[in-house]
């Protein structure tokens, strides 16, 4: 009977719009009940708070993402975001190197830390549990030593601050969501005429329109929500098209298929020539990299670098937290970028909300802890579900 | 089945038409002091299925995975169609069309049925596009799909509906269809199934008969490592019994009795 029912949340879980929807509908409850309890929750105001809170969160989630389709996990995302963000600020605000080229040595350092720990995990087949521990501890002595002996650089750069400070005006983002929409709809539909024609068997057309509906309706609501405050954020843009972009690594290339195929079946992978080294160091350096862009984002949003934002507190656990949220399995092989994100606005809510209603910290890390413990039994339970069988 | 009417057809047919396509001669393996091949010869021809027998330990996975590249042998030489040729890597081997199905399947449960068919080996769009590396090329879903449903048609596999399945949630012999259906697909002409049917039930092992069946019809040379002489004696045209790591004998189907077999497994006679 339990295992009857194992095997069908298994089922669900590895079907496209099954993995989306337990934590779509964690999210939705999250924000009815606060809705109710703290109206203020619900306003564009909190919405718009909400989400950028979230950013950084959901940056290093996406990231971590990466190496755990792969059957490894990044513990020092928080850290390294923490280092990138320790080399901007200084090389911006201490030694004169304009902004844009600041960032850029920033992503360059986070996909050079991430790239030596997938070195070191492929070659001399440590498990990337302990390397990116010890990646952990060295680079928070790293990131002092960056940060001198005040550990804080406040960063007041235009251009960075810009980053998380600049909205679209209303029409372009109803412009883009309308974009977003009609290629959405496009795909589907192109799709679904490709596989008619080559006579494959499709998804049932009801099934198509309620994903279509879904899809516009979420894109519309938060457009609309967000444009009634400031207007969607930069942030927000950047953060989908990078989300956009590893989405369409993980699903529609090779590359992509490769993590699966290293998480699922290691010796498989092998076996028909997947360089498991090259996956291993790309995977680690591309995780690097987001870390990076979580650590600007951050330094952007706080205006400031500080030794606790980044490696003092709960941000690593948030993050990997966020990615299990959304469904990704943390023993490999099944998960999206898309849900990581999912995810990240579950964990934010939930600490907005809480903290709206008054709650203190130590019940926030409670709710926190909670939730995380029901996502990862989820996915224990859910593991095995498939090879049961 | 139908076999009774294919059988004594294609027999002579191979053995008056068929040269010897593929041939292995004075294998050496050896692990640590263990002789696991020592000195065997083994032939193959296509249109043929060679049964391949013997007692745990015997040397048969060895063999196998020498063959395909898998673990380099000690000594030795292969020739395909009288041709020598070097094998050195799973990669040599299956340019030369060999592929070995594994005891252990080596399929990935976590992704769908086509893409563990093309797996190593997708479809891409703009594979002329030298510029753009070759994992980030955008992968031909629907191409790949259409020809893993081809693949299983042509094996006579129906139980498989949709190609977007998991392998994990496919029964054994499913499985076993659809590892078999990867070994060929490409141009392989030799095929090399290392007990395919350990680990299923009765029905199961039937459709995976029929499936090696198929591939002597489609003129494919195979292999099949069984414990099971039933089964080795339904599907095979000749039987090869190695012994503690050497060649004992081949023997004929038709011409030999389980009991004769048997006794040259446990005996070496
Ligand atoms: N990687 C290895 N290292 C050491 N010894 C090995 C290795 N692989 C095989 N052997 C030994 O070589 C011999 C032949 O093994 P092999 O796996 O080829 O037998 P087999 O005929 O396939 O047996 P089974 O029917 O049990 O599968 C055995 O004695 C085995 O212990
Ligand atoms: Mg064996």
């Amino acid at each position: 009977m339990l295992k009857n029912m194992q095997e069908k949340i298994g089922y669900l879980r590895e079907t496209q719009l099954g993995s989306f929807i337990p934590v779509l509908l964690a999210l939705i409850a999250i924000w009815v009940y606060f809705g109710i309890v703290e109206p203020v929750f619900l306003s564009p105001r909190n919405f718009y708070f909400l989400f950028m809170q979230s950013a950084v969160v959901g940056t290093l989630a996406v990231g971590v993402t990466l190496v755990l389709l792969m059957g490894d996990i990044d513990l020092s995302i928080a850290t390294v975001a923490g280092v990138c963000a320790a080399i901007v600020a200084v090389l911006s605000t201490k030694m004169g190197v304009s902004a844009p080229i600041a960032c850029l040595a920033g992503l360059g350092a986070g996909a050079l830390l991430g790239g030596i720990m997938g070195t070191i995990i492929a070659y001399f087949r440590v498990p990337s549990f302990v390397v990116t521990l010890a990646g952990l501890l060295g680079f928070q002595g790293l990131m002092m030593k960056i940060l001198g002996i005040h550990g804080a650089i406040n960063v007041r750069d235009p251009f960075i601050r810009g980053l998380t400070t600049t909205t679209l005006p209303d029409s372009i983002g109803l412009i883009l969501a309308a974009i977003g929409i009609i290629i959405f709809g496009l795909a589907i539909w192109n799709n679904r005429r490709a596989r008619n024609a080559k006579n494959l068997d499709n998804d049932l057309l009801y099934v198509s329109i309620i994903k279509f509906i879904f899809f516009s309706t979420l894109v519309l609501t938060a457009t609309l929500i967000l444009n009634a405050y400031r207007g969607v954020p930069l942030t927000i843009i950047i953060l989908l098209s990078i989300t956009g972009f590893l989405g369409w690594l993980t699903t529609s290339t090779s590359y992509g298929r490769a993590m699966f195929a290293v998480g699922g079946n290691l010796e498989s992978a092998r076996r028909v020539g997947i360089s498991i080294e090259y996956m291993r160091i790309s995977a680690f350096a591309l995780v690097g990299f987001m870390a990076a862009v979580g650590g600007i984002i951050g330094a952007s949003r706080y205006a400031s670098v500080s030794f606790n934002a980044f490696a003092g507190g709960p941000l690593l656990l948030e993050a990997i937290g966020a990615a299990v949220i959304g469904g990704t399995s943390l023993f490999g092989g099944r998960g999206s970028v898309w849900n990581a994100i999912l995810g990240a606005l579950v964990i934010g809510s939930l600490g907005n909300g809480l903290d709206l209603a008054g709650a203190r910290a130590a019940d926030k890390l409670m709710f926190s802890g909670a939730i995380l413990l029901i996502a990862v039994t989820l996915d224990a339970v859910t593991r095995g579900a498939a090879s049961r069988k | 089945m139908n076999n009774n009417n294919i059988n004594p057809l294609k027999n002579t047919s191979s053995e008056q038409t068929n040269p010897i396509h593929f041939s292995a001669q004075g294998i050496m393996k050896k692990f640590g002091g263990i002789d696991a091949l020592n000195d065997v010869n083994f032939e193959l021809r296509r249109g043929e299925v060679m049964g391949l027998v013997g007692d745990n330990g015997a040397g048969k996975s060895t063999l196998m995975k020498a063959i395909s590249g898998a673990q380099l042998c000690d000594s030795g030489a292969f020739f395909i169609d009288g041709e020598e040729v070097k094998i050195n890597s799973p990669h040599d081997a299956s340019r030369k069309g060999i592929q070995i199905v594994y005891q252990d399947l080596a399929l990935c449960e976590n992704l769908d049925v086509t893409a563990n068919l093309f797996l190593g080996n997708e479809i891409r769009y703009l594979d002329n596009l030298k510029i753009i590396p070759r994992a980030l090329r955008p992968l031909n879903h629907l191409s790949m799909e259409e020809q893993t449903k081809a693949a299983l048609r042509k094996l006579k596999v129906h139980t498989i509906t949709s190609m977007r399945t998991k392998i994990g949630f496919l029964s054994g012999g499913q499985r076993q269809s659809i590892a078999i259906a990867r070994a060929t697909k490409s141009d392989s002409t030799i095929v090399l199934l290392d007990e395919p049917t350990a680990a299923l039930g009765v029905s199961q092992t039937k459709e995976v008969l029929q499936l090696v069946k198929r591939l002597r019809e489609t003129n494919h040379a195979v292999v099949l490592i069984s414990h099971n002489l039933n089964n080795i004696f339904e599907v095979c045209d000749r039987i090869t019994v190695m012994r503690q790591g050497e060649n004992i004998g081949v023997f004929d189907t038709k011409d030999t009795t389980p009991d004769q077999v048997v006794s040259s497994i446990t005996r070496g006679e």
